[in-house]
């Protein structure tokens, strides 16, 4: 070969071996040197955490099935500008979202990936849009917790959110049992960031969340409402609350408080001062007066100190730590047996029984019956009320024995006291409050709540003595609570209502808890109204409604009278 | 052939090639295997996505009929609520009951 092709053909060679070492010289680079920076630059442009469609929070529901918190379906319409057609999109979206096309436009005229359109909206406008398939318009689905029994129970129940944040009643306490599953992964998307199914995704789906079957019956529930309306009303009462509870188990069968609120519209109730949020039921406590004889005459009898027929002195006053208590009527009843400390509602006999019983014994009781500690009830809020004990050295003092005894310098929620006062009726044995009767898995698992038994506090025997003498406080003490065809027991609370520096002259807090039929209870109802103005006296007011109430509810819930129930037994 | 092309391979001598049929089969076989290898790959990646995609729809319809029936129980539930019960009972004439008695059937009846 001649020198000149030679010559070229080396330059030739050379030029490309040249070229081709630039390409591998860029390509190590690319693919070596700079690798991480073109790895995480891919990955930032096209991988996004993509989170798989969020299934619905879990129900809730009556002992019945009826449903009381469901999820109801909403949309956000967001949308990716670059991809969007803007004159069309804004045209489509503004007519179905009765909003200016113009607005429209100005969302969509924007440098931002990703712009929200409008959140939420309904149903039927979401699926309208999406069913117009608009290139760079994402139909998102949102759940909105729904309540379609509108009020009913609504301190029960508690609410959610938009945020899907739960608060309150069963809402608040069973959220994490209640909240569905959350999956999401890391996944190439495409410029609309919809996801490039170049991978399998994954297919194990996100479980919704469980299912709740309360011991809250409806239609109970309703008639209880209906009771306590008319008695605020009735009564010129500020508020209240009524729970209804089946002493056997201690199932909360109604909890009804007012003031109360719509769950599925709790903004409209931000403006009302005290907020009406939290249930006075579990998280707000009074002194509950002459009811808590109840307890300090159980404590008397158990601990085998008297009988009901032991007869004492009323000289109408009795000092103790240098505290002088008298009777609510300022007079001296003279002898009494301890019976009468129940039936004619003795401030100076309850008085005399704690300190013959002294500090240790009487509050060895009262701590066994649950007051001073919160129940245990799967309700959220839940307090502890106040009990001062002898070892307190700041807060208890010596006169505390006596006016603790009738109920006077304690404060316990509506709850801690018909749970004890169910503690008699249920043969002494006090078990834990509770809401939830049954947990239904995504998976159709149901697991059945057992009742947990916290402390026998008193013996069978103490129970069903104290008990008759609570028929006679019914029978003998307060006509106003007899349920015609019904043996029922029961005990008045008429309370002062502590203030700063004494105890507030013009109101008081007038209360009932009665259980029937005996000897079988199988209902209990705690009636509490705030501040009557017609009379102050539990007997004219928390009575009277405990009355009716208890006569509709042994109907509804099928309880025979005694003479229809005496007579099946005997068949 | 251009004027550039003349230039670069002028002087250039045809040379002569020698066909070695052993290696022109294996070349042959090599090719047939890389292409169905790169067949099969496309075939596999190309299911995967429409495998994807249908699992992708098929969560998809999930989901909307996860909506679909929980508005669904939302609307019935809404329909028997207690408070419109009570008013459809009021407006169809019923009363709330004021005395209800209890009948015990004569001995002997089941």
């Amino acid at each position: 070969m001649a020198e000149g092709p030679r010559r070229r053909l080396r330059l030739l060679v050379t030029l490309l071996i040249g070229i081709l070492l630039v390409i591998v010289a860029q390509l190590a680079q690319v693919q070596i040197v700079n690798h991480r920076f073109y790895k995480e630059w891919g990955e930032w442009q096209s991988v996004r955490t993509i989170v798989m469609a969020e299934p619905p929070r879990g129900a809730i529901r009556d002992r019945d099935g009826y449903l009381l918190a469901g999820n109801a379906v909403l949309y956000s319409i967001e949308a990716a500008p670059s991809l969007v057609d803007v004159e069309t999109a804004a045209a489509a979206l503004g007519s179905l979202l009765h909003v200016p096309a113009a607005h429209v436009e100005t969302l969509l005229d924007s440098e931002a990936s990703w712009v929200s359109i409008a959140s939420p909206v309904s149903k039927e406008v979401g699926e309208q849009i999406a069913d117009l398939r608009l290139r760079g318009i994402t139909v998102l689905p949102l759940w909105a917790r729904e309540y379609p029994e509108g009020v009913l129970a609504s301190h029960v129940i508690g609410f959610c959110n938009v945020e899907g944040k739960c608060f309150y009643g069963v809402e608040g306490f069973h959220d994490a049992l209640l909240r569905p599953e959350r999956v999401e992964w890391e996944g190439p998307v495409d410029p609309a960031s919809e996801q490039i199914p170049w991978a399998v995704v994954p297919v194990v789906l996100p479980q919704p969340g469980t299912d709740l079957v309360l011991t809250l019956d409806r239609t109970v529930q309703a008639l209880v409402e209906k009771e306590l309306a008319r008695s605020v009303q009735e009564y010129q009462a500020e508020g209240g609350t009524i729970i209804v509870m089946d002493p056997r188990t201690f199932e909360i069968l109604a909890l009804a408080s007012l003031p109360d609120y719509d769950p599925g519209r709790y903004t409209d109730f931000f403006s009302q001062n005290p907020l009406p949020f939290e249930d006075p039921a579990v998280s707000q406590q009074y002194e509950p007066g002459s009811v808590f004889k109840v307890l300090t005459v159980a404590a008397a009898l158990d601990a085998g100190l008297v009988t009901p027929e032991t007869i004492y002195y009323d000289s109408g006053w009795i000092e103790v730590g240098g505290q002088m208590i008298q009777n609510a009527s300022h007079a001296a009843y003279g002898e009494r047996t301890v019976a009468d400390v129940l039936i004619e509602s003795l401030n100076v006999g309850a008085a005399w029984l704690s300190t013959q019983m002294g500090p240790d014994v009487f509050y060895r009781y009262v701590r066994a019956f649950g007051i001073g500690r919160p129940t245990g009830v799967d309700l959220a809020g839940e307090i502890s009320g106040q009990l001062w004990l002898p070892d307190d050295y700041e807060h208890w003092h010596d006169s505390n024995l006596g006016t603790n005894a009738f109920g006077q310098g304690v404060a316990v929620t509506p709850l801690q006291m018909i749970a004890a006062v169910a503690t008699v009726a249920n043969d002494g044995a006090r078990l834990r409050p509770r809401i939830v009767a049954q947990r239904v898995e995504p998976d159709g698992t149901v697991s059945t709540l057992q009742p947990v038994v916290e402390a026998q506090v008193i013996s069978p025997q103490t129970a069903r003595t104290l008990t008759e003498v609570m028929v006679r406080v019914v029978e003998e003490g307060v006509a106003q609570a007899r349920v015609e065809g019904y043996r029922v027991a029961g005990k008045t609370g008429t309370a002062q209502i502590p203030i700063p520096g004494g105890y507030d002259k013009e109101g008081t807090i007038a209360s009932f808890v009665g259980f029937g039929p005996v000897p079988d209870p199988q209902l209990i109802i705690l009636v509490k109204l705030d501040r009557p103005k017609t009379s102050s006296w539990a007997s004219q007011t928390a009575a009277p409604a405990f009355r009716r109430l208890a006569a509709r509810l042994f109907v509804v819930l099928g309880i025979p009278p005694d003479g229809v129930a005496v007579a099946e037994a005997a068949r | 052939m251009s004027d550039f092309m003349q230039w670069v391979t002028h002087g250039i001598k045809r040379g002569r090639f020698d066909v070695n049929p052993r290696m022109a089969l294996h070349l042959f076989a090599l090719v047939v295997v890389l292409t169905f290898v790169a067949a099969l790959y496309l075939v596999l990646v190309s299911r995967t996505a429409a495998c994807g995609r249908h699992i992708e729809q098929l969560q998809a319809e999930l989901f909307r009929l996860q909506r679909e029936n929980e508005q669904l129980e939302v609307d019935i539930a809404r329909e028997g609520s207690i408070s419109r019960l009570w008013k459809r009972a009021l407006e169809l004439g019923f009363a709330p009951a004021e005395w209800v008695e209890f009948l015990l059937p004569a001995a002997g009846e089941p």
